[in-house]
Order: structure tokens, then sequence, then C-alpha cells
């Protein structure tokens, strides 16, 4: 039998790869006796005996660290969902303006896109927290009578209460979020052939029932993957939450390394946390995909 | 002529005029309630105080004039960058002058070969948030490069390897690789070697950047039509200089664009550096809030510090197209 140099380039970077985790692995073990901590995963049934401000599910501090963990997950997800749905209303509003018959609403959401996407998210997140939040102090804002409260304890609307941390987040993820799916909408209504437009206005029909049967079902094969890398980036932006105080996963799993001492559990089980959560966002969008190209075919 | 043309364009129907009439008002409400609270209400006593600190850090003072040449020396190259086409020679030395411009920065900043030597700990500010910026990007490019060709590779294991990196790196939010970039690079290293956070941040940058720029790259592999290859082929070029000599010429013009884009993403995402203890231009601001002579001064330091990342963000983003300008009119010459 006759060995390919491809074989032996295969073997001697597998071997390579081999050498450099067993190095790692080495150094870390030794790191690890070093300070005597090891390597397990019993303490996560151990009580957390930290409070957390908000929980979906009943929680207290004598509840184990497992289950504080999952409800980091499930405020995560929470406040994905939530910004989720309020980017993609903004982001399209803007897109569709920006591509709009008005020149000055087409000028006002470029300065719009422009300011949002050239300034960090983190930056904007802390001005809504601290800013648009916090220094309401006594104050409370009721634009449209009693239906909407806001005060730096957050948002109430129609009796559901929002704390500032999530309304912030929420805020700051959605606005930060709509830019980008803004730019997506505009991509994909203007790969559009232009011939379109003119066809079905030849027909007599609206610039918005044209828009809403003619333009974006064709535009939506172009729009989706689009818009799946900007839900996802999302998700992964919504770790930012520990700079205005929620407690989602990443916040929660940092309070549980620097009560623990273990930062590589702490990583993996981030790391599986967030596959979950990219496995769900992506399979969900499948769905929708799946759902229209079918609808079409009908 | 023009009164037909407004109309035209922003009161053709009456929805529109709707529309336009209320947005216009809304310009004016917001701009005045802007200006009057720029010109009158603001304090910017708590920005003009302490703009050495924005743009340098707690720098010593006697050594300012280091991080203050390095930093026009940015300007003076990115002005260079998008004036070049008018001066015949300067195009030539431009790569080669931004490629050192990040050991340079090192250099300046951390002293040695008869600087005095100055702790990261000192550095900060603008100064540190482009060092990041650059030193990481001039890292990922070439790892990128080398990703994303692994994972377009004909060999089962380079390719399986290449594509479980970035995949990986790619699911995981950026603060989660910094934050353990800081905890777990010393664990991974052995005992006795020590890198301080500022070199420990580039890493994790380097590492999660690296991922991003290797999809960039691979789109612009696919789009380089197969005949290339069989062209070198049919020429008796070895492989190797197949692929650097034409494709990847080829690939990373096509994937200039979002290249650059990531570029202004990462200088964007150097701030997460300031809930990670460093005080880049955000962290900067943040401990300057934290000093009770300044407290409460969120709204004048947080719109400072926008102005500042937007004029920074905007400067990249124009030389980026800049630079996409000229590359389109190579390949038409």
């Amino acid at each position: 039998m006759k060995i390919s140099y491809k074989e032996i380039i295969q073997a001697l970077f597998a071997l390579f790869l081999i050498i450099l985790i067993c190095v790692l692995i080495n150094n870390i073990s030794i790191n690890l006796t070093r300070t005597g901590i090891g390597f397990s995963f019993n303490w996560l049934f151990r009580p957390a005996s930290f409070a957390l401000a908000e929980h979906p599910l009943p929680y207290s501090p004598s509840d184990s660290y497992a289950w504080a963990l999952f409800m980091g997950w499930l405020n995560s997800l929470k406040v994905i969902i939530y910004s989720l749905l309020l980017a993609t209303v903004i982001g399209v509003f803007i897109g569709l303006s920006r591509i709009g018959k008005n020149e000055l609403l087409r000028v006002v959401s470029a300065g719009y896109i422009t300011i949002i996407r050239q300034t960090p998210l983190l930056l904007q997140l802390m001005f809504w927290y601290f800013v648009a939040f916090l220094s309401l102090k006594e104050t409370v804002l009721k634009p449209i009578g009693n239906l909407l409260s806001i005060s730096n304890q957050g948002i109430n609307f129609l009796g559901i209460t929002l704390s500032a941390e999530f309304s912030s987040l929420l805020l700051g993820l959605s606005v930060f979020t709509s830019a980008y799916i803004a730019e997506v909408v505009r991509g994909g209504i203007n790969s559009v052939d232009k011939g379109q437009w003119e066809s079905f206005r030849s027909l007599g029909l609206n610039d918005f029932t044209g828009l809403y049967t003619i333009i974006i079902p064709q535009a939506l094969p172009a729009i989706l993957p689009g818009l799946t890398s900007q839900y996802l980036n999302l998700a992964k932006n919504s770790t930012l939450a520990i700079a205005v105080g929620y407690s989602d996963i990443y916040a929660i799993n940092d309070t549980i390394i620097n009560q623990t001492g273990r930062p590589i559990e702490g990583f993996i089980i981030l790391l599986l946390s967030f596959l979950f959560l990219n496995l769900f966002i992506s399979n969900g969008m499948e769905i929708i995909n799946t759902m229209i190209t079918s609808s079409k075919n009908n | 002529m023009i009164l037909k043309k407004i109309k035209q364009r922003a009161f053709s129907n009456i929805l529109d005029s709707i529309t336009t009439l209320i947005i216009i008002s809304f310009i004016i409400i917001s701009l005045t309630t802007i200006l009057k609270w720029i010109f009158f209400s603001a304090n910017w006593s708590v920005v003009k105080i302490n703009l050495p600190l924005f743009f340098f850090g707690s720098f010593p003072k006697d050594q300012l004039w280091r991080p203050g040449l390095w930093m026009s020396l940015i300007a003076i190259l990115s002005f260079a960058t998008l004036l070049a086409p008018r001066w015949k020679w300067v195009p030539k030395f431009l790569p080669i002058l931004w490629i050192s411009f990040a050991p340079l920065g090192i250099f300046l900043l951390g002293g040695g070969l008869g600087l005095s030597p100055v702790e990261s700990r000192n550095w900060g500010g603008l100064t540190l948030t482009i060092l990041l910026t650059s030193f990481s990007a001039i890292l990922s490019l070439p790892l990128g490069i080398v990703l994303a060709l692994g994972r377009q590779s004909e060999l089962p294991v380079i390719r399986k390897a290449s594509s479980l990196y970035i995949d990986t790196m790619r699911s995981v939010p950026l603060i989660a690789v910094l934050f353990f970039g800081q905890l777990l690079i010393p664990l991974f290293l052995p005992i006795g070697l020590e890198i301080n956070r500022v070199y420990r941040a580039i890493i994790a940058f380097t590492l999660f950047v690296s991922a991003y720029l290797a999809e960039d790259i691979r789109g612009g592999l696919q789009s380089v039509p197969k005949t290339q290859r069989e062209a070198g082929e049919v020429l008796g070029l070895h492989p190797l200089q197949i692929t650097c000599l034409i494709i990847l010429p080829q690939a990373l013009r096509v994937a200039l664009p979002s290249l650059t884009n990531q570029a202004v993403g990462l200088l964007q995402n150097t701030s997460l550096m300031a809930i990670l203890g460093l005080v880049e231009l955000l962290g900067i601001g943040r401990s300057i809030l934290a000093n009770p002579e300044f407290i409460g001064r969120y709204i004048e330091v947080y719109v400072w510090l926008a102005a500042l990342y937007w004029v920074v963000c905007t400067l990249m983003a124009l030389i980026a197209r800049h630079l996409e300008k000229q590359m389109a009119l190579e390949k038409r010459g």
C-alpha cells in the first residue's frame, strides 16, 4: 500500500493538534492542582445562596446553582424573543422608509442608521439605562394617560410591569439590531427587479398593495438569511445584559464563577447554553423559511 | 422649478404631505431641544477637565508626547490614504506603513530601546482603543486567511478542524471569549510565563475576529471562478503559487467590504473591555463617572463618547470605501 503525501500532511497536522491540546491540558492540570481546585460539576447541586431580581419561575437563594443557571437561561430567552420582535418591527419600518418616495423620510432614516451603527452597543445600553431610566429619579412620565408610565423603576404598560434593567436592554438591543435589519430589508427589496414595480403600477395597483403582494414575497428569499444572522447576533449581544444589571445566563454564570472559582466549568456551561440558543433560533428561522417557500409553491 | 421638485419629492400626495409635515415638526422640536441642551444646559467641564484622560488615559504626564505622536501619525496616515492618488509615490509605502503602525504603538506606549518603560495599566483612553483594534486586526487577518483556506482544503482532517474552530467561535458571544481569555489564558500557560491584560485581550480578540474574517474570506474564495485555478495549472505553477498569487488576491478584493466592516465592528467591540477592567475609551468614561467630583454627569460623558466613537468609526468607513474604489479601478485597468 502506498501512502500519498496528502495523508502524511494530514497525519502530521493531526499529530500537531493532539500535541498542542495535550500541552494545554497538561498546563491547565498543573495550574489547577497548584491552586487546589480540580475539575468537577458536583457544585451544580449546592445552594446558590444569591438572590435574583428577576426570575420567571419560583426561585430562592436556597435553590441550587443549576436552577439559578436555568433561570438565567430563561431570562436570556425572554429578552431575546421580545427584542427580536421589536427589532424586526422597527427595522422593517426604517428599511421601508429608506427606499420610500418621501425624500425627507429617507434622509432621516439614513441618519438614524448611521448614528446607531457607528457607535458601540455597550455605550448605547449604558445610555438607555443610566440616562433614559435611572436619571428620571422621582419623576414618572405618563405620555398617554394611565396606560403607560415610565419611571426609574421601569415601564408599566397596561398593567404589565417591566423592570428598568429589562426595559433598557430590550430598547437598546432592539434599536441597535433594527438599524442592521433595516439594511437587510433595503438590500432585499432592492434586489427585486425594478420592472416589477413598473408592471404592478401599470396594472393599477397602489404602492402598498404592490409592495405587500408583489415585491416582498420576491424579496424574502434574499432577506431571510440576513435576518437569521442578525437574530443570532442579537442573541449573542444580549450577554451585554451584565452592564445594566439584568440577570441573564452570562451574568449569572459570572456570579457563579466568582463564588466557586471554577472558570473552566463555567465556560463549558456557557458554551452549551449558547449552542442551544443558536439551534433554537436557526431551527425556528428554518421552519419559517420552509413555510414561506412551500406556501409559494402552492 | 425648485418648488416643483420639492413638491414631487416630499408632497406628492396627501399622505406624503402629512408625513413630511410631521417629520419637519419632529426635526425642529428635537433639534431645538438638543441644541439648547448642548449650548445652555449641559455642563461640559467634565469633558474639558478630563480631555487628556479621554485621549491618553493615565499615561505619565512627562511622557504624553509618546501616545500623542502615535495618534498624530495615525491621523497623518489616514489623510495620506484618503489623498493618496494625488501623489504618485505615496501608495507604494502605505501598506508597509499601516502594518508597521501597530508594533510602533506598542513600542511608543510600552517603552524600551531608550524609552522609559510604562506599565500597561497606565495605557488608556482612545489610544488604547486604537491599539487594541489595530493589533488585533493585523494579527487576525493572516489567521483568518489560513482558517478560510483550511475550511476549503481537500484534506478532511484540516477541513474538519477549521470548520469546528470557526463554528464554535461564531456561536459564542464576544464578552464570554474576552472574559475567559482573561481568566483562562494564564491557566493554559506554563508556570512563570505571564502576559498582561492588554495582550490577553488582544489574543482573545484575535481568536474571535479571525473566525469571522475566515467566513468573509471564504465568501471571496468561492467567488473566484474554477477556471482561474485551471489556468494556473496549465501555466505549470505550483498549487501554493496558484493560491497565493492568483486565487487569494482576487478573493480578498471581493471580501474587502465585509473585512472593513469587521474592522469597524472590532473598534466598537473593544468597548467591551470596559466591563473587564481595561480603561479604554468607554472604560475611562466609566471611571470618570465613578469620581465623586463628576457624579451624575452621565449625559455629557456618554454624548461626548458617542460623538468620538462616531467620528472615528465614520473616518474608518470613509477610508474603507476609498480603498474599495481604488481596488475596483485597479481591476478595470
